[in-house]
């Protein structure tokens, strides 16, 4: 299990210096100059050259790339031109409210997901198995920005039963900070008004980001248990006289969850990138929208930062999901 | 297979539950605020759990500013250059010398009167301060301050130090602190003293508390400090940035002039025009800038809300590249002109969110003419196009940002085809390069466009911060930019700038004017206006482009 592990962080390793080689590359192809792009037009040609040796943009890319890398082996992740802060800085605060985002919709699809698509499967053809189908079709079809539009239209513009954009109403001040995560934070400090405000603000950007991956595992969930219910271990198992609840919860759902949980690392990464739509409709300060922000305005140092905290998040969840198999199916193990 | 088995139905409960959980529970208690009104939403009750900070400030004294201000990047007095920046650091801090929003005469600040004199070979201007100005600190706010904080302007030379060094010629060693109360500058006779005085005005200006910055100056003079905290002698004091979301600013408690009615600020950075609409509209701000045509109709009989078109002082216009053939023909520029169709750009194209200006003196500036001579002429386009000998079907390429939206509302891809199509009618084929806005400014910068599509603003509040770079080749700015050289109409603006007597100065204007409307390079297109969505329980609100902070916050109140 160790060699494992270790295997699996150097490939990490080798993911990383992948991945920031290319994104290096891309930025040096942009026929775009940063330092133009962050003085804008009525900047003198001395203060553009000053900007230029301030963030090394008068160097080599190859010297760029090495000094850089350099000064990350030191975890320095640079300073970010946009935000005149350490990049390091600044992930701290926006990379936990986009965890929060992407938790609370992993535990809305997980939850409707998984509990829909056992009852559609369960109850197959049935007008409740229907329903679930239109409603994954609808959810696999329909652009997140024009759900979360419509959402924020419905339940904050016109019904007014949750809050519009951002973390938390304007009013409020953020609880101290422990993880991050305003709904944590505000859990830890025992502040009941923050929490529930903090929950509100969070139901509607996570329902719209959840509702794809809703979708997705539904209909994984679906066939995947009806193939499993309709196999003959199930059959011997209903035989035998086994109650439905034993043989559903015991037998079927085990081997029925393998697929899904590939399923759940997936919509895990669209989830990230599905964030950058979410976030910026919804006002939410996370990682998308930074990373949004960052990109238009030419700040490499925070680009690649985002890129790093990328290239971590991905292979570590598909380690996780590996673990999980591992629990699941002895079969893995053994192998 | 069952058809209703105990776990099923037991699921499907639970999931009723989690449903309910989600919807159901905020629908019997609204968090947002219904209405304007005594009653303050339940989570923002001051008796609640989490006050704000400072704990006072209630509903009423508190104002929600919702604006796209995704381009903050500092907030020293010192560096800051951004829209969204000046509007905060405006509020914090004071320059000697102001104008009152929509007046466009300089008024004592922190210097209660000033002398401008002709000492021979250079210009003296003497500030004297008023006594009672104090920091949010305590401290008194002396000459030693001001020196301080204009020289921090020098040695960072960041984006507007070249009001300080360019265009005032201020040098350090020109600066003095006469007494506590007296500072005396001395400027040389090519820089004018009034449009010194006019940059002044602007966050360049801005005093500092030099023993507050000195204590933690860190290694760029107290630059990234004052970004998460503040030290003027303005109204209202910097709570927190909070990057890319919003900005809380409260009172100064110390203020020693007039308190303000506000409290408590807190501007959001909301950039969708939708999400600014639904703003206005449930309450959860009580003023909201830059409305789009669509939702400024949707608000239009919104009993709550009032809408506020207030002047911006950019201009949109075309630069013709004067060396590019067949551009550099003076006919061919005067053809371009009158082929445009400005009332339908205004009318149509912006919905009426501006007003149609053709000279590079916007309204609202000192020396504006309000000459229109352009109308729409294509018989008369296409004989000066005959009598230059340009040929039918001549290509030119025009250059526009990919960016969205250009001031007023209109896409600028829209716009470019508007005045594409409109040059067809006189023969011109018009190829469009929409590209990023930093690649176009470096192909603009470099004398390499040929027609460019964008816009400007003047630096400072004065005539003159436009009528040089439109005009002077030589200052390397728009004129340079379109390889347009009239050495004796830049000689004319220099005048123009040095000019005491303002009589005398706004006739130089005018013929200045006169002659870069059918001379020069540009085609101006229209002078954009800022719509502003605003609670009707919100008093005292003015948007002036030419003052800076453009809204001053101090001025408002709730009813």
């Amino acid at each position: 299990m160790l060699r494992y592990i270790i295997r699996r962080l150097a490939g990490l390793l080798l993911v990383f210096v992948g991945v920031s080689v290319i994104t290096f590359t891309l930025a040096q192809l942009v026929p775009v100059d940063p330092a133009v792009a962050a003085l804008g037009q009525n900047a003198r040609d001395e203060q553009i050259e000053a900007f230029r040796r301030q963030y090394g943009l008068d160097r080599s890319p190859v010297e760029q790339y090495l000094s850089y890398v350099g000064r990350l082996l030191q975890g320095d992740l640079g300073t970010s031109i946009r935000t005149r802060r350490p990049v390091a800085e600044d992930l701290r605060d926006f990379l936990p409210a986009t965890i929060e985002l992407a938790l609370a919709a992993m535990v809305v699809a997980l939850i409707l997901g998984i509990a829909l698509g056992i009852l559609a499967a369960v109850r197959r053809n049935s007008l409740l198995d229907g329903a679930a189908r239109v409603f994954a079709l609808v959810g696999g079809a329909l652009p997140i920005f024009f759900l979360g539009l419509v959402m924020l239209a419905i339940f904050y513009s016109r019904l007014r039963w949750l809050p519009g954009p951002g973390r938390l109403d304007a009013l409020l001040q953020p609880p101290p900070r422990v993880t991050g995560m305003y709904t944590v934070d505000s859990l830890l400090a025992g502040d009941w008004t923050l929490l529930r405000n903090s929950l509100e603000h969070l139901v509607l950007p996570a329902a719209t980001l959840g509702y794809f991956s809703t979708a997705v595992l539904l209909r994984m969930t679906r066939s995947s248990m009806l193939e499993v219910l309709g196999q003959d271990y199930i059959r011997t198992a209903r035989a035998k006289g086994l109650h439905d609840r034993v043989v559903l919860l015991r037998h079927a759902l085990k081997n029925g969850m393998i697929p899904v949980l590939t399923t759940i690392g997936i919509t895990f990464g669209s989830l990230l990138s599905g964030a950058v739509l979410t976030e910026t409709i919804f006002a939410w300060p996370g990682l998308g929208r930074y990373a949004t922000a960052s990109a238009t305005s030419l700040d490499f140092p925070a680009v690649m930062g985002v890129t790093l905290i990328a290239a971590i998040v991905y292979p570590v969840v598909n380690t996780l999901v590996d673990i999980g198999y591992h629990a699941l199916d002895p079969r893995i193990r053994a192998g | 297979m069952p058809r209703s088995s105990p776990i099923s139905r037991r699921l499907l409960c639970f999931i009723g539950l989690l449903l309910l959980a989600a919807c159901g529970a905020p629908a019997a208690q609204p968090t947002t605020q219904p209405s304007a009104g005594a009653s303050a939403p339940p989570s923002a009750s001051p008796a609640g759990q989490s006050p704000a900070a400072g704990g006072t400030a209630s509903a009423k004294e508190t104002l929600i500013f919702a604006a796209d201000l995704s381009d903050q990047i500092s907030l020293d007095p010192a560096v800051v250059y951004e829209f969204g920046g000046i509007q905060v650091v405006g509020n914090i801090y004071e320059t000697l010398v102001s104008f009152d929003p929509g007046d466009s005469i300089l008024k004592p600040v922190l210097a209660k009167e000033w002398e401008i004199q002709d000492s021979g070979d250079m210009w003296t201007i003497t500030f004297s301060l008023d006594q009672s100005a104090k920091f949010a600190s305590g401290r008194p706010v002396t000459a030693d301050d001001v020196i301080y904080s204009w020289s921090r302007v020098l040695d960072l030379n960041k984006s507007p130090a070249f009001l300080f060094i360019d265009i005032a010629q201020l040098k350090k060693e020109n600066m003095r602190a006469v007494d506590p109360q007296t500072v005396e500058v001395k400027l040389p006779k090519t820089a004018s003293p009034q449009v010194f005085l006019s940059i002044l005005s602007f966050t360049i200006g801005g005093i500092v508390d030099k023993q507050e910055i000195m204590a933690n100056a860190g290694s760029d003079m107290g630059s990234t400090w004052l970004n998460d905290h503040s030290a003027g002698s303005g109204p209202y004091v910097l709570e927190r940035w909070e990057r890319g979301t919003q900005n809380v600013l409260s009172a100064n408690p110390n203020y020693w002039r007039q308190a303000p009615a506000i409290k408590r600020v807190i501007m959001r950075n909301v950039g969708e025009a939708a999400n600014l609409q639904a703003a206005i509209e449930t309450g959860d701000a009580d003023i909201v800038q830059d409305l789009g045509p669509e939702q400024i109709k949707a608000l239009e009989n919104n009993p709550d809300v009032q809408i506020v078109k207030a002047t911006a002082t950019t201009l949109v216009y075309l630069g013709m590249n004067a060396k590019t053939p067949p551009l550099d023909k003076v006919e061919i520029r005067e053809a371009i002109r009158y082929a445009i169709n400005y009332d339908e750009i205004v009318n149509n194209l912006l919905s009426g969110n501006g007003e149609v200006v053709q000279e590079i003196i916007p309204a609202g500036l000192f020396g504006h003419t309000a000459s229109k001579p352009f109308k729409q002429d294509i018989a008369k386009a296409k004989e000066l196009i005959a009598k230059a000998g340009v040929a039918e079907g001549t290509e030119i390429e025009m250059l526009v940002t990919a960016a969205a939206n250009a001031p007023g509302g209109v896409e600028w891809s829209t716009l470019a085809a508007k005045l594409q199509s409109d040059l067809q009618q006189i023969g011109l084929k018009i190829t469009i390069k929409a590209i990023q806005q930093s690649e176009l400014l470096t192909i603009y910068r470099a004398q390499k466009g040929q027609l460019v599509l964008i816009l400007w603003g003047p630096d400072f509040p004065d005539p003159d911060g436009n009528v040089t770079p439109f005009t002077n080749y030589e200052a390397k700015s728009i004129a340079w930019r379109n390889a347009w050289e009239a050495p004796d109409i830049a000689k004319l603006s220099q005048q123009a700038a040095l000019e005491q007597d303002s009589t005398r100065r706004a006739e130089l204007y005018k013929q200045i004017t006169e002659r870069v409307l059918h001379e020069g390079p540009y085609a101006v297109l229209y002078q954009p206006t800022r719509p502003f969505g605003v609670r009707k329980n919100v008093k005292g609100f003015v948007y002036d482009a030419v003052d800076t902070p453009a809204v001053s916050f101090w001025l408002l109140s709730k009813e």
